[in-house]
């Protein structure tokens, strides 16, 4: 069996399947012994017996050269509810749950027979993006032996299996840029899809309006492939869209591609290297013949993306999080009267970041300040999202970097009030607010910390976006970056 | 100003409703069900379960909005009610808030001869909370009744008689039950009332502190209830003291109103948006469909009754006190035009039957019709028809297999009582020189005669009419 299996795509791995040159034990016996060897803290459960079990019966099924999934090794974010499997969205609250049923995620899943061998730890109830915040302490950045780098997050945990090569392909969710920002930090390609595509039936709602099914692979056909498979319309989530999603195959073409650069968004971008990166990408492309334009998008719209993000995603936080009170699951604290009970509850079970986000939420819900907090971020959201559509209207997508800067460090505090920060470092919101599809794919690498850009598209326009995204996966030379064969990326 | 005090009344009720599953859950709308097995993990608020509307529950929202004379919003919007109690098990509720599906209707009744309108301000679709039982120690929670859905139809504070409040919760209860959306029991909380009551002084520009009832289990106690609290207020306020904004209960033991908490500032429920909903569309058609399919109201068919079957409003009223009964006439009256006849039977005999403990009633509308029919038609005598009911009430078999195979029939031929009759009062001279001597019962002694004569044969009016006109020869 050839060493590195786990260092290729899914599409790769299920050639080595269809050909016999690895078994299904094989690959998840593989996984598990890196999932345990992994230092990185990225897993609240590693699911030895289960996997092998599944494995071994998978051992002597005939692969179906139709299944590219099969026998594929997964992990899964612990906001994903699995029947039997303890399910914690890596919050005390929630300490010992078992879901009584699947989402419909891990259903599909399972029923393409890829391989769960664990759950990802992640920022609390997929709060936060430094993935310090799990109940099981900080998970880190596999680039970063030495610790002292943040993986981002909420993902962290989905992102740095797939980062360490532990599996192909690992499942997040992004209300804000939880995939999509540690997807930069951590070199791979992060997806979020088109909301209402894939259903969120299941998926513990942080802010139902922004959340979206979205995960890590290691390069653009595979992020396709996954898309084709969980792309279906679910009864079960009202909010599940059924609807034919429209292809231009000219867009495969990089002639026939035209992508918006934001000037007011990319002027805050000062880092040298990572800048030299991106303009060089930028300038490839276009001597390829991509159509880039330079557009302003308005300086005042894109600061208010950070706040407004703060006060939906914390008001619908606050009410979505409002049943977990210690009554009908998790750990039931003593109490002599119900409040007692669930202020109990609630005291041990969250962290202090969950407590200020829900106090803020609750504030902007009162009666008194829904108008000029609440209703007016939704009202701010609309404006942004219509400044974006229709600048969009005549372009493909807007590209920038992902984030400003390479992963940073736990010790580094950042100016919190600096355009780069409230800006750059928070843009990745606007594909939640307008629902559509946003990807992130490696292009560099800094002190051997890798970085990436960031395209964001229309709504239901993921099958196009998907096609550009791989045309500038080809001019990146970073396809297929994994921490474990870092070397072979650096220049 | 007068110092007549007037009462200002508005009513909530919550009616729960029929269907096979629960409001945004698939789990069965049961009642009665052994504690917590109608229950599915959203109706435990666990993590990451969705709501999905529940089709069925909006059509009756709509029948019950069209038959409230209502503006029925073609779009659902649905919203959050957020707060934390231990019957709720997602820590909202999801409700109508902005949107309520029905809007500004009423409701028109008699009392004591005239009309009386109630206006109803909004009717909303929500989702019931978990049922809780308590105990000295602890308090147990059923979540059976977690998600089952409501409909909770507010009126305008307009009423100013207890006894108006009474018919309208009675009118209301009625409607459900005939458009088949809810079963209307109070004493099961599927129909809930609470009471909001001020009184001010007659000419008051401004309503007087608002009182809230809760806990009302049956009609003439939301009429109790108001009657004592009219006074309550009335005494406290004749007597220099102030109304204070609290709820009450009606001890029913005491028929008096009781205090459960005084009201602070009202709760901020930080309602917004369900995002889990999207806004949903009704079609027009789908609209018009589900009203079309509504059920017939009783006020309709008691206008149908009176005026086209010519019953009288007594009947009428008696009848439609049961639904079934009422279907079951409806039905009849496809093939018995007997209507007095048919009307009386099932006010009488049937209602008799079926409230009987373990009666089974399987008897259909057009047996019992042809059952009047025989009767209408002479051919059967009321004590004949009463016997063949019992026979096949049960089982629904034909009264008219049932009359050939066992020979019954009525002596209805004049010519053939008369020479019987002849017969007899040859063989009783007794009895003709007694009616001569004026004894009436000399009469009913010979119908007797003749009856066990023809084994209840003899058709009895008949028999009796031609007695005394065979009589009055001799």
């Amino acid at each position: 069996m050839d060493k590195h299996i786990l260092d290729l795509s899914i599409e790769e791995i299920h050639e080595a399947l269809v050909k016999g040159e690895v078994k299904p034990s094989d690959l998840v016996k593989e996984a598990l012994k890196r999932a345990h060897e992994s230092k990185d803290n990225a897993f609240e459960m590693i699911l030895d017996d289960l996997a092998l079990k599944k494995a071994e019966e998978l051992d002597h099924v005939v692969v179906p050269k139709n299944n590219l999934f099969f026998a594929i090794p997964y992990v899964l974010k612990d906001n994903y509810s699995t029947k039997g499997i303890k399910t914690t969205a890596s919050s005390n609250i929630l300490n010992d749950y078992i879901p009584l049923y699947d989402a419909t995620i891990y259903s599909i899943l399972k029923e393409s027979n890829a391989i769960m061998i664990a759950k990802a730890s992640m920022d609390e109830l997929a709060m936060g993006g430094t993935g310090t915040t799990s109940h099981i302490g900080t998970t880190f950045n596999p680039f970063d032996k030495a610790h002292v780098r943040s993986i981002g997050g909420s993902s962290s945990g989905s992102a740095a299996s797939v980062a360490s090569a532990v599996v192909p392909f690992a499942i997040g969710s992004d209300t804000g840029d939880s995939v999509r920002k540690p997807a930069s930090y951590a070199g791979l390609v992060g997806y979020k899809p088109t909301w209402g595509l894939l259903s969120r039936f299941g998926l513990f709602s942080y802010a139902p309006s922004l959340d979206t099914v979205a995960y890590f692979t290691r390069d653009v056909i595979d992020a396709r492939h996954l898309f084709n498979l969980l792309k279906k319309h679910d009864d079960k989530d009202e909010t599940s869209l059924n609807v034919e999603l429209k292809e231009d195959v000219e867009k495969k073409n990089v002639k026939n591609v035209k992508l918006l650069v934001f000037k007011d968004l990319d002027i805050n971008l000062k880092d040298e290297t990572l800048l030299k990166t991106y303009h060089d990408l930028l300038n490839r492309l276009k001597e390829a013949g991509m159509d880039i334009v330079e557009v302003e998008f308005g300086h005042d719209l894109l600061s208010a993306i950070y706040p407004t993000y703060n006060v939906i995603s914390f008001a619908e936080a606050t009410s979505n999080n409002a049943n977990l009170d210690g009554v009908k699951f998790g750990p039931r604290p003593e109490g002599n009267t119900y409040q007692e009970v669930m202020m109990n509850a609630r005291t041990v079970g969250f962290s202090n970041l969950i407590k200020r986000r829900f106090v803020i939420g609750s504030y902007v819900l009162y009666k008194e300040n829904q108008k000029t907090l609440f209703l007016r971020a939704k009202k701010v959201r609309r404006l942004i999202v219509q400044r974006l559509n229709e600048l969009l209207k005549n372009a493909d997508g807007f590209i920038s970097l992902a984030a400003p800067n390479i992963a940073p460090k736990f010790a580094d505090a950042t100016d919190k009030l600096s355009d780069a920060y409230v800006i750059n470092d928070n843009y990745l919101a606007i594909a939640n607010f307008s629902g559509g599809p946003s990807i992130t794919l490696p292009i560099g690498l800094k002190e051997n910390m890798p970085f990436g850009i960031n395209i964001t598209a229309k709504a239901f326009d993921d099958l196009n976006l998907l096609n550009i995204a791989e045309v500038v996966e080809s001019f990146s030379g970073m396809k297929g970056l994994s921490a474990k064969e870092v070397d072979k990326y650096v220049k | 100003m007068s110092n007549n005090y007037i009462p200002t009344i508005g009513l909530e009720i919550h009616l729960e409703t029929k269907s096979k599953s629960k409001m945004f859950s698939s789990a069965p709308n049961t009642y009665g069900a052994k504690p917590n097995t109608s229950v599915l993990p959203i109706d435990l608020g666990m993590p990451g379960t969705l709501p999905t509307v529940n089709e069925e529950a909006v059509k009756n929202a709509i029948k019950l909005s069209h038959a409230l004379h209502m503006k029925i919003d073609h779009t659902l919007h649905f919203d959050r009610k957020n707060y934390f109690y231990s019957d709720l098990p997602k820590g909202y509720q999801i409700t109508q808030n902005e949107r309520p599906i029905g809007s500004d209707g009423y409701l028109d009744f008699q009392l004591d001869g005239s009309s009386v309108r109630v206006e109803i301000e909004r009717l909303h679709m929500e989702e019931d909370t978990c049922k809780q039982l308590h105990y000295t120690d602890f308090t147990l929670l059923d979540y059976n009744r977690a998600g089952v859905p409501l409909c909770e139809i507010v009126t305008r504070p307009c009423i100013h008689d207890a006894r108006v409040a009474r018919l309208y919760v009675e009118k209301i209860r009625e409607i459900g039950i005939y458009l088949d959306v809810s079963d209307g029991k109070m004493e099961e909380g599927s129909l809930r009332c609470d009471v909001n009551i001020s009184i001010a002084k007659e000419g008051a520009k401004e309503f007087g502190t608002k009182v809230e009832i809760k806990n009302l289990n049956s009609t003439a106690n939301v009429e109790k209830a108001i009657a004592y609290e009219i006074e309550r207020q009335k005494s406290l306020l004749e007597n220099g003291e102030k109304v204070r904004q609290e709820t009450r209960r009606f001890d029913e033991s005491k028929m008096e109103t009781v205090l459960m908490r005084v009201k602070t500032d009202a709760v901020d429920y930080k309602y917004f948006p369900e995002p889990n909903i999207l806004p949903i569309k009704l079609s027009d058609e789908f609209v018009n469909d589900t009203i079309e399919s509504s059920y017939e109201l009783a006020d309709v068919k008691f206008a149908r009754y009176t005026n086209v079957f010519k019953v009288s409003e007594y009947d009428a009223n008696t009848l439609l006190k049961n639904r079934s009964l009422a279907l079951l006439f409806d039905d009849a009256t496809k093939t018995c035009q007997y209507y007095d006849l048919l009307i009386h039977f099932i006010n009488g005999d049937v209602l008799t039957y079926v409230s009987g403990a373990n009666n089974v009633f399987n008897l259909s509308g057009k047996h019992l019709g042809e059952l009047i029919n025989l009767v209408g038609e002479n051919k059967i005598s009321n004590a004949q028809a009463r016997d063949i009911f019992k026979v096949i009430a049960k089982d629904n078999k034909s009264p008219i297999d049932i009359v050939s195979e066992q020979g019954i029939t009525q002596i209805s031929d004049e010519d053939t009582l008369k020479e019987m009759i002849k017969k007899l009062l040859d063989e009783n001279p007794q009895a003709i020189e007694d009616f001569k001597n004026g004894k009436g019962r000399a009469a009913s002694f010979l119908v007797g005669l003749i009856m066990k004569l023809t084994k209840g044969k003899a058709n009895p009016a008949l028999a009796s009419k031609l007695i005394n006109e065979e009589l009055k020869r001799r």
